[in-house]
C-alpha cells in the first residue's frame, strides 16, 4: 500500500470533494422544490395533473439511477441542446449530473412530502377552511409546517442517499469524489489508499449531514 | 425489553451470517488460487480475460467475444498447443483477476510499459500502435502541446491518458477519463471535450463509424511507438513460454499478418 498517491493526486480529490458537495447541494434544493410540486400534483383533484405526476414518480423511482444518468447525459441533453442551439457544444458532464440527481431526488422527495402531508389529520384542513382560509393558504400555514417536522427524518435519509448516489456520476467523467478515487486506482494500481480515502470522506460528509444538519433541523422544528 | 433482546438477536444473526459468507468467500478464493498455481498439468485450461469494449481489437458480438486480439489469442493457443477459455472481465477487474489468480492470461490491447512490467510479465509484442489526437476539422491544433488548457477526453488508465498527464500534469483539470472509448468519442461529437486521444486502431475505427461529422486525426511525432503484449501474473513462466512459442509460430507462418489484414486492410 502506497499512501503517497493520495498526496500526489490531492488536487483531484479536493476538486472531487468540492464537486460532490456542490452536486448534492444543488440536487437537494432543486429536488425539494420539484418534489413539493409533484407531491401536490399527485394529490390534485385534476386527473391529468395527478396522472402526469404519478408517472413521473414511477419512472424515476422504478429505473436504476445509473441508467437515468447515462440516458440524460448521452441522449436527452445532447438532443435537447441540438434543437435549442444547433451546432453548439452540449453542457459538460457536471450539468448532466445536476439534472439527473435533481430529477431523481424530486421523485423520492415527492413521496416523502405526500406521506407527510397525508399523515396530518384531515380535521386540520377542515378547521382551517372553516376559519375562512382558502386551500392554498391552509396548506402553507397549517398543513405543511406540521408535515415538515414529521418528514425531517425521511428527508435526512434522502439527502444522504443523494450524496452517495452522486458517486454514480463517475461513469460520465464528472469530476466528483468517486471519479477521483477510481482514476487514481486505475492509474496507480493502488486500490486500498484511494478507495479507503474516498470511503472516509463520504463517511465524514454523511455524518456531518445527519448529525449537524438534519438533527439540528429536527431540534429546531420539534414540537415536543 | 423482550423486543430489545429479539432485536439484538436478529442483529447478531445477520452479522454472523455475513461473517460466515465473507469467510467462505475468501476461503474459496484461496483454494482456487492454489489450484491455479499447481495447475501445470497438460490439459490445463487457461482463463483468458479481456475487456470486450474496444473494437476492433475486442468487442462483443451478440453473446460472443470477437475482434483482432481474440483471433490472435485463439491462433496462439492453437499453434502453442494449449486450451483457453474466454472471460469478459472488463479492464480493471482483468488486472485484479490476474493478481487474485481467477484470470491466467490477459489480452486486451495492453501496451507494454515499464510501469506495468513492474507488476506483470508481458509476452512478446503482437501489435504496434501509436496515439492519435481527434479534433474538429477546422481546429488549429497540430500537436499535443496545442491542447494546453483545453478539455481532452481519454479512456481512463490507458496510454492515451498517460501522454496527457505527462504533458500537462497528473491532475490536469481538463483531463476527462472515461470508462470506455465510445463515451469519450460521443462526448467529443457533442462538444463536451475539445479533443480525444487514443490508440490509432480504435480511434479510427470509431470516428469512421460516425457519418456526416467533421473531424481530423492528428499524429504527433513526439508520441512514442507502443507495442501491445499479452500479460500474465509475475512469475508465471509456464504460460508466458507457451504464449511466446505460439506467437512465434503464427508470426512465421503469416497467420498474424492475415488477421491484421482482415481488420485493418493492407498496411
Amino acid at each position: 500500500m502506497d499512501w503517497s498517491v493520495i498526496y500526489d493526486y490531492r488536487e483531484l480529490f479536493i476538486r472531487g470533494i468540492m464537486n460532490t458537495i456542490l452536486l448534492t447541494a444543488v440536487a437537494t434544493v432543486c429536488g425539494t422544490f420539484l418534489g413539493l410540486f409533484i407531491s401536490l400534483g399527485k394529490m390534485s383533484s385534476k386527473r391529468i395533473l395527478r396522472w402526469t405526476c404519478s408517472i413521473y414518480v414511477e419512472l424515476f423511482r422504478g429505473t436504476p439511477m445509473l441508467v437515468q444518468i447515462l440516458l440524460i447525459h448521452f441522449a436527452v441533453i445532447p438532443s435537447i441542446w441540438g434543437i435549442l442551439y444547433p451546432g453548439a457544444s452540449s453542457p459538460e458532464a457536471i450539468y448532466s449530473g445536476f439534472v439527473a440527481l435533481s430529477l431523481n431526488a424530486a421523485a423520492y422527495m415527492a413521496e416523502i412530502f405526500r406521506a407527510g402531508i397525508q399523515s396530518i389529520d384531515p380535521g386540520q384542513m377542515e378547521a382551517a377552511r372553516s376559519l375562512g382560509m382558502n386551500k392554498g393558504l391552509a396548506m402553507r400555514q397549517i398543513i405543511l409546517p406540521q408535515a415538515f417536522t414529521r418528514m425531517l427524518p425521511a428527508i435526512g435519509n434522502e439527502f444522504i442517499a443523494l450524496l452517495k448516489d452522486s458517486s454514480l456520476l463517475a461513469v460520465i467523467a464528472t469530476p466528483e469524489l468517486n471519479y477521483a478515487a477510481m482514476n487514481v486506482a486505475k492509474s496507480t494500481f493502488e486500490r486500498y489508499p484511494p478507495y479507503l480515502t474516498e470511503a472516509a470522506v463520504y463517511l465524514v460528509l454523511t455524518l456531518f449531514l445527519s448529525r449537524i444538519v438534519v438533527r439540528g433541523l429536527e431540534k429546531k422544528y420539534s414540537t415536543r | 425489553m423482550r423486543i430489545g433482546t429479539n432485536w439484538f438477536k436478529s442483529l447478531a444473526l445477520v452479522v454472523g451470517v455475513g461473517m460466515l459468507l465473507a469467510g467462505c468467500g475468501s476461503g474459496g478464493q484461496q483454494t482456487s488460487g492454489s489450484g491455479g498455481a499447481s495447475g501445470g498439468s497438460a490439459d490445463k485450461v487457461y482463463v483468458v480475460g479481456t475487456d470486450a469494449a474496444y473494437p476492433p481489437f475486442q468487442m462483443l458480438e451478440a453473446d460472443k467475444i470477437s475482434g483482432h486480439d481474440i483471433d490472435v489469442m485463439n491462433a496462439i493457443a492453437e499453434a502453442g498447443g494449449f486450451k483457453i477459455e474466454w472471460k469478459n472481465t472488463g479492464w480493471d477487474p482483468l488486472f485484479d483477476g490476474l493478481d487474485k489468480g481467477t484470470v491466467d492470461i490477459g489480452i486486451s490491447s495492453i501496451t507494454i510499459t515499464e510501469k506495468r512490467k513492474e507488476k506483470y510479465d508481458f509476452s512478446d509484442s503482437y501489435f504496434e500502435a501509436n496515439q492519435l489526437i481527434l479534433v474538429a476539422e477546422d481546429s488549429p491544433v497540430t500537436k499535443l502541446a496545442d491542447l494546453k488548457g483545453k478539455k481532452i477526453g481519454v479512456q481512463a488508465a490507458t496510454t492515451g491518458e498517460e501522454v496527457v498527464k505527462k504533458a500537462f500534469g497528473d491532475t490536469y483539470e481538463g483531463l476527462k477519463g472515461y470508462d470506455d472509448m465510445p463515451s469519450s468519442v460521443d462526448d467529443f461529437f457533442n462538444g463536451r471535450v475539445d479533443a480525444v486521444i487514443g490508440d490509432n486502431g480504435v480511434l479510427s475505427y470509431y470516428v469512421n463509424k460516425v457519418k456526416d461529422k467533421k473531424f481530423k486525426l492528428i499524429k504527433d511525432d513526439s508520441f512514442e511507438k507502443e507495442f501491445y503484449g499479452i500479460i500474465v501474473k509475475k512469475g508465471n513462466a509456464d504460460a508466458i513460454n507457451k504464449i511466446n512459442d505460439g506467437l512465434k509460430k503464427i508470426k512465421e507462418n503469416g497467420k498474424l499478418q492475415e488477421i491484421y489484414t482482415q481488420y485493418f486492410g493492407n498496411k
